[in-house]
């Protein structure tokens, strides 16, 4: 009498478990075995008790007054303190940078008219006017910075509206404008000898958050087209090129970042003459560049050899020079196909701006553990200090992770 | 040099000789095909016959004997090279078209950016290619979206998109479900009947009774026979010859 649905010798078998439902997710992904039963069990309580005293500390016993009296100096470093700036108030320097900065995601969330860059110049503008609202550090942080801080959202809305209204609307505007703010940043922060209010501050006096964006901006900025340049000469047929960019790519491969820091400083002037204008800022950021574009190099690299030949023969064989078959065939692919490493380079590289402490910089990690160093009375507030500078951190790389992911979904990367 | 090809003769070859280091992948190959033929190229894997083909867009350098395409003869010089590509189009076995791409921008890459066409007459070509392809709906696709008849037929018109005077096809339906063959061939029969000269590799030998003008049969990279297909069906000279279409008729 057996019918089609009886298997073997079992009679009917009794119908599948849900699957659906918060129960049935449960036994599906937690529950699914004894020994996934165990697993969950443990790290359960593991993280409940983690919780339990970790929030509870972070929310009833942590002391966090520590970062409002720090304040400006994580941001900006010594860049405002009296030798720095002697008899002046300089913080506004940095802070009308940012409203160019502000200005220039104005500009973007104008062309891209709405989306992710919509929602980034938005959430940027407005976390930086509420910092305005801070209740802290009214000795450091006065009406004036307030004021400046405020009048980012102004200046997102004069981005949008340059970009809307008039010729300058456009991609190629935008990569002109943020050159040009990168350097007149760099021109108002360093300032001009002679001009009222733009006295000369050394670039020792930099620190803080600000040194940590300005390394990381010039290096991100400059390591990809470099990278590239690189990883298409190690391809080239020519041999001296060839080997000029091994030589190049396994040199600053092969030595700690660190150590090429240290050397910038202490061998490279060894190689100008004494009164040669020396400036160890941009030492710095040429090292941490020049480390990151070897690693670029590698990753483009590696996207070009995963192509199918058969993409550059099909450019060739309709005429395109072997030039144009690069930039718009072979390129775009293999830059599509490696955006994680990428990033994953990108985020590496902000991280390591912190190591310019080596060389006697104050970035923002620098800074904080000089502060406590020199406040014993806060010496109990690191925890909370070092927490905060994770956090900060972890804002960035998230957000840098989080653009790229977007940018993938947009370019259909896996899909096509 | 215009007095080495006479005004029908579209690809003259002369003993072409070609090594992949110390293997002989073209041992002398001399033929000459004339405007509007269409000539058929088979053999056994390995013959030789599509690296014959990719000799004449030089995607392959020869190292001996001559090859003359359209009165250009084809050296080193590489502006000789782009002239010769920019009137040969090439089909290839696995498509290649460009993935980051729409279908519409693979068939205008090259008119804009080597005839530097302005974009809308580009986009108009495109279009009326599509039309004679029979995928006109497809244009703003990608092509990992369409099946793999489609993308041949966008491949083919990508290729005629510069307007070539002749087209070489590398075993363009190796890659296909049976299915979807004769929507690529009957493509390309509209084509060899519209008086385009062709080279095509393949072993659709219903086609190459149909359409071609003349067969070439390869083997240990030398051309064995040549004749119509009526000839080589027929009555074929070498053994060898025999011996391969005894095998796979």
């Amino acid at each position: 009498m057996a019918t089609s649905t009886d298997i073997g010798r079992g009679g009917p078998l009794p119908p599948p478990r849900s699957t659906t439902g918060v129960v049935g997710w449960m036994r599906a992904n937690l529950f699914s075995s004894w020994y996934n039963t165990v697993l969950t069990a443990v790290s359960g309580v593991v993280l409940l008790v983690s919780l339990w005293y970790g929030l509870g500390w972070m929310i009833f016993t942590a002391d966090w007054t520590v970062i409002g009296v720090l304040g400006g100096q994580m941001i900006i470093g010594q860049y405002n303190i009296e030798a720095a700036c002697p008899g002046q108030n300089c913080f506004w320097r940095p802070q009308a940078g940012l409203l160019l900065v502000t200005a220039l995601l104005g500009m973007a969330w104008g062309i891209a008219g709405g989306g992710l860059t919509k929602r980034i110049a938005i959430a940027v503008a407005v976390a930086l006017a509420a910092f305005a609202l801070l209740p802290y550090g009214l000795d450091t942080m006065g009406m004036d910075v307030r004021a400046l801080l405020v009048a980012n959202l102004p200046a997102l809305g004069v981005g949008w509206a340059l970009a809307r209204y008039t010729p300058l609307g456009t991609p190629r505007w935008i990569a002109i404008f943020g050159v040009v703010i990168f350097i007149a940043i760099l021109v108002l922060l360093r300032g001009l000898p002679g001009v009222p209010g733009l006295q000369p501050v050394s670039v020792i006096y930099w620190g803080g958050l600000m040194l940590n964006l300005l390394l990381a901006v010039a290096g991100i900025v400059l390591s990809l087209p470099i990278g590239i340049a690189l990883a298409l000469g190690r391809r080239s047929q020519l041999p001296v090129v060839k080997l000029l960019c091994v030589v190049f790519i396994e040199v600053f491969r092969g030595v700690p970042l660190i150590t090429l820091l240290f050397m910038s400083q202490v061998l490279v002037p060894l190689a100008f003459p004494e009164n040669f204008p020396q400036n160890s800022l941009f030492r710095a950021a040429v090292v941490i560049t020049l480390f990151s574009v070897a690693y670029m190099a590698e990753n483009i690299r590696g996207g070009l050899q995963a192509l199918h030949p058969g993409q550059a023969e099909a450019a060739r064989a309709l005429g395109l020079p072997g030039w144009q078959t690069t930039l718009l065939i072979s390129l775009p692919q293999a830059i599509r196909n490696v955006i994680p490493a990428i990033v994953g380079q990108f985020i590496a590289l902000f991280k390591d701006t912190s190591l310019v402490y080596i060389i006697g910089m104050l970035d923002v990690v620098e800074i904080s553990r000089a502060f406590i160093q020199g406040n014993t009375e806060y010496l109990a507030s690191a925890k909370e200090l070092f927490i905060f500078l994770a956090l900060v951190f972890w804002v960035f790389t998230y957000g840098m992770s989080y653009v790229s992911r977007r940018i993938e979904q947009h370019l259909g990367v896996g899909e096509r | 040099m215009e007095e080495t090809t006479g005004p029908e003769e579209m690809i003259v070859c002369r003993d072409v000789h070609k090594w992949y280091g110390d293997f002989h992948a073209l041992r002398g190959i001399t033929t000459t095909v004339n405007r509007r033929e269409v000539v058929v190229a088979f053999g056994p894997s390995g013959s030789g016959k599509s690296t014959f083909i990719r000799t004449i867009n030089r995607l392959e350098d020869h190292q001996r004997g001559d090859i003359i395409v359209d009165g250009i003869e084809l050296t080193d010089d590489v502006r000789n090279i782009d002239a010769i590509r920019r009137d040969v189009g090439m089909v290839f076995q696995s498509f290649n078209l460009f993935p980051h791409l729409t279908v519409k921008s693979n068939i205008t890459l090259a008119p804009i950016k080597v005839r530097h066409m302005p974009s809308d007459e580009a986009d108009e070509i495109a279009m009326s290619l599509l039309e004679r392809v029979g995928i006109p709906e497809q244009a703003e696709k990608y092509p990992a979206e369409l099946s793999g008849g489609q993308q041949q037929r966008v491949a083919i018109a990508r290729a005629l998109a510069m307007q070539p005077k002749i087209m070489l096809f590398d075993e363009p339906t190796s890659a296909l479900d049976p299915e979807m063959i004769k929507e690529v061939l009957d493509v390309m029969q509209e084509l060899a009947e519209s008086g385009m000269t062709m080279i095509v590799v393949t072993h659709e030998m219903g086609f190459a009774r149909e359409v071609a003008d003349r067969m070439m049969m390869f083997d240990e990279g030398t051309l064995v026979e040549e004749g119509t297909p009526q000839q080589i069906f027929e009555d074929p000279q070498s053994d060898r010859t025999k011996l391969f279409l005894s095998q796979i008729l």
